[in-house]
């Protein structure tokens, strides 16, 4: 995939966030690494960073001394500190580097009690295991954790920085993207280079040219445009509909029931209505959000929100 | 006897605990009791199991037993008659609590029901007192108790720790006999075997009966079999539940209406919620009732993480909430959405003619279909409707069967699929499972149209064929 295969491999290749990149340039050059807690937007290379420096400082066998965890994946804290564990009690073997580097993505989803158990696997390993801590909030990791990382904040992508990046992307890949198209790519993505790229590829993927046509009709096909409908329908008070679109979300496509309730959030909150109606809206979400973390069942706390929806159309 | 010629209750009878289709809890309290015995006696020696037929009281008891070392002393309603028979029955057995071959015993009450006041005289009272001088574990086994029985098992039940047993949720028996099926080379559709099970009301041992007498000497089981099988009516079919429940307009009669069920309170719960905007058709109503359900699900969590007394107001809010929610809604008109959808399907409604009856709408299309029978299908499904082949027709149940369960159970393979896949991309870009779910899968969805595109990608991630398919398709 055009994500991936463009991705540039070594810090070298890495033309944004240049002041990240040539102070992770200097821990290559050191061959040593603080604890890293990389935060910015999605899309913008906290993650490619990351894996061109692990490339500059072991070489192509790199992968043998990272371990890449995802927050939101694992299993609780233990599932996490028992991987750690395993990853970090050898030693960088056959290596000049006498540390390896384990890289915990989405790390902002852990709840505190998780991070002070992550606070003293760290400190534990330290000799022979790098944290590198990866999320979109440094407000959501405690302090100490905090005090002990250097911190990284990854500014958004300029317009014209993504919109080179595809441009090029187009062209190696010979595909036809007139201007209207790649605006629309750049308006969609909110700035996010990998959902900017994935929606190019789907876009490429059915028709020579991609203008802006194809990539709206593209969109049409994903998630955040079905929750759309599903909203449009609540308020309508088509809720059998409305009923048929989450059910289809949940169990045919999988999405998880916080995802669902982020994407209605966030798609009614751009919605045009009385400032004073998004406050009453705001705070039926948030019920619904709290009762599923009380394990509530999500598909009927859900449904009674859609149901509510209707209330907003009078 | 070869296994062949075994009735299938015998043959697909569980042998372990994993071949259990549910009351596992009930099964680990009994464990957790019979486990005191190695110990001595403990102040409870008598364990009282209560439940519907069909559900594996009995056959808990007995596999329990084999894995534990218990040589079993069975007594069945036949031996029930008097003090003296008992006694005969049982003799010394009760005092002595290991066996000539150096097994413990349990003994082991079967069908209590059976005991009637007056013939088996003296029956009761005949089992208080082997309980009183025991040394062996005694477990006494009833169907759900009456009134009537309830007075009269009194005396035991207070000697007694009581377990109790619940009716199969329909997806359990669902596998169950889906794996019958699979082993005994049945051709059976999932919608058949999906009504199969509903027609069981939780009777695993019954339905497998029924299944096999529908079954016998043929190769397919057709939707009309089923449909044919005479309902055991110990209790209310759960469609007529349901519909008297939404007709109650007192909160005892409410309560009343879910007490006929033959179904725990888990699955009611489903049936409600799945029939709730069929019957509530004011919007302001159809939010009251959906907030009222709400509700009951947190008493529920409430309940089952801090105390059990916070289930009645769950009762309440699941049952009465919903039921008095209404005053202006009509209950279900079918006739209206079905028109709606044969509209949208771009027909005139006087192509289908549709007919009221006892179970709902029937509706029948007056000309030919031809190819486009599916997506008419398709769209009735939605309403809960089901194709008479031999009547050429729809019927709509006024009420509808719980989809969301049956939903996971057809997307199952579809849905393993989606795992190993978002697994692999998000191992090579880099980004969460559910990241992937929500933001790529979509997407490659639409890149796999591209033939060249698909090949390529699936090369690049290690993608079975199946998997590249199911992207594909």
């Amino acid at each position: 995939m055009w994500a991936e295969k463009y991705r540039p491999k070594v810090l070298d290749e890495m033309v944004n966030q240049t002041e990240i990149v040539s102070r992770m340039k200097n821990f290559v050059k050191d061959r040593n690494l603080p604890h890293l807690l990389l935060v910015g937007p999605a899309g913008v290379g906290k993650t490619t960073s990351i894996l061109c420096l692990a490339r500059d400082l072991y070489g192509s066998g790199y992968q043998n001394y990272i371990l890449e965890l995802n927050a939101s994946d694992e299993r609780g804290i233990d599932v996490i500190r028992e991987k750690v564990k395993n990853f970090a009690r050898t030693a960088a073997i056959a290596s000049v580097v006498p540390f390896k580097i384990l890289i915990l993505d989405e790390a902002d989803s852990l709840t505190t009690a998780a991070q002070h158990a992550l606070r003293r696997t760290m400190e534990i390993y330290t000799r022979t295991c790098r944290f590198c801590l990866i999320g979109n909030y440094s407000e959501n990791i405690i302090d100490p954790i905090q005090s002990r990382c250097s911190i990284f904040r990854y500014s958004p992508l300029s317009e014209e920085d993504v919109k080179k990046h595809l441009a090029m992307i187009a062209e190696k890949e010979k595909v036809r993207l007139v201007p209207e198209g790649l605006n629309a790519v750049f308006d969609s993505s909110n700035g996010d280079l990998r959902k900017a790229i994935n929606l190019l590829q789907a876009a490429a993927a059915t028709q020579g040219e991609v203008d802006d046509i194809a990539i709206y009709s593209v969109l049409g096909k994903v998630s955040p445009q079905r929750v759309r409908d599903m909203i449009t329908l609540g308020i309508k008070g088509n809720f059998i509909e409305a009923r048929e679109i989450l059910r289809s979300l949940l169990i045919d496509e999988g999405l998880a029931a916080d995802d669902i309730i982020r994407m209605i959030y966030s798609e009614l909150m751009r919605m045009n209505m009385p400032e004073k109606w998004k406050v009453h809206i705001s705070d039926a979400v948030g019920e619904v959000d709290f009762r599923l973390t009380q394990g509530a069942r999500p598909e009927i706390q859900l449904s009674t929100l859609l149901a509510k929806l209707a209330l907003a159309s009078e | 006897m070869s296994d062949e010629n075994l009735p299938w209750v015998v043959k697909f009878q569980p042998k372990l605990i994993k071949d259990l289709a549910d009351n596992i809890e009930a099964l680990n309290e009994l464990k957790l009791w019979l486990k005191k015995w190695e110990h001595g006696i403990p102040e409870k020696k008598a364990a009282f199991l209560i439940g519907p037929p069909g559900v594996g009281k009995t056959v808990s008891v007995h596999i329990l037993a084999n894995e534990m070392n218990f040589d079993v002393l069975e007594i069945n309603a036949s031996d029930y008659r008097t003090r003296t028979r008992m006694e005969e029955l049982i003799g010394r057995a009760a005092t002595q609590n290991i066996t000539i071959f150096g097994k413990r015993r349990l003994i082991l009450f079967d069908e209590m029901e059976g005991i009637s006041g007056r013939e088996d005289l003296g029956g009761i009272a005949a089992i208080n007192d082997i309980i009183k001088e025991t040394h062996s574990p005694i477990v006494l086994i009833a169907t759900s108790l009456t009134e009537e029985n309830e007075e009269k098992f009194r005396p035991l039940g207070e000697k007694s720790i009581i377990i109790e047993y619940h009716s199969i949720p329909t997806l359990n028996v669902y596998s169950k006999l889906a794996e019958i099926a699979k082993e005994a080379k049945i051709e059976i559709s999932p919608e058949v075997l999906e009504a199969l099970a509903i027609h069981s009301q939780g009777d695993l041992r019954s339905v497998i009966n029924d299944f096999e007498t529908i079954a016998f000497g043929r190769e397919t089981v057709s939707f009309e079999d089923v449909k044919n099988l005479e309902s055991r009516d110990r209790k209310e079919f759960t469609p007529i539940i349901i519909r008297n429940l939404f007709a109650a307009r007192t909160l005892l009669e409410a309560k009343k209406a879910i007490n006929q069920a033959y179904i725990g309170y888990e699955e009611l719960f489903d049936w409600i919620y799945e029939n709730i905007p069929l019957i509530v058709d004011d919007p302001g109503e159809l939010i009251e009732a959906l907030e009222a359900l709400s509700q009951a699900d947190i008493f529920d969590r409430r309940a089952k993480m801090f105390n059990y007394r916070l289930q009645k107001y769950m009762y309440n809010d699941m049952t009465a909430g919903v039921a008095l929610s209404q005053s202006k809604s009509h209950g279900t008109d079918l006739t209206k959405q079905v028109q709606i959808i044969v509209s949208k399907l771009g027909y005139s409604t006087n192509i289908f003619s549709s007919n009221e009856t006892i179970n709902g709408l029937t509706v029948k299309p007056t000309r030919y279909l031809g190819d486009s029978w599916r997506s008419v299908n398709d769209a009735f499904r939605l309403l809960g409707a089901v194709w008479i082949r031999g009547g050429g027709a729809w019927l709509i149940p006024y009420i509808r069967p719980p989809q969301l369960k049956w939903r996971y159970i057809r997307t199952f393979t579809s849905r393993k699929k989606m795992q190993s896949v978002s697994a692999k991309v998000a191992a090579k870009l880099h980004i969460s499972k559910s990241e992937t779910v929500k933001e790529v899968i979509p997407l490659m969805h639409i890149m796999f149209r591209n033939k060249e595109n698909a090949a390529s990608i699936s090369e690049w991630l290690g993608l079975e064929e199946e998997e590249s398919d199911w992207l594909h398709g």
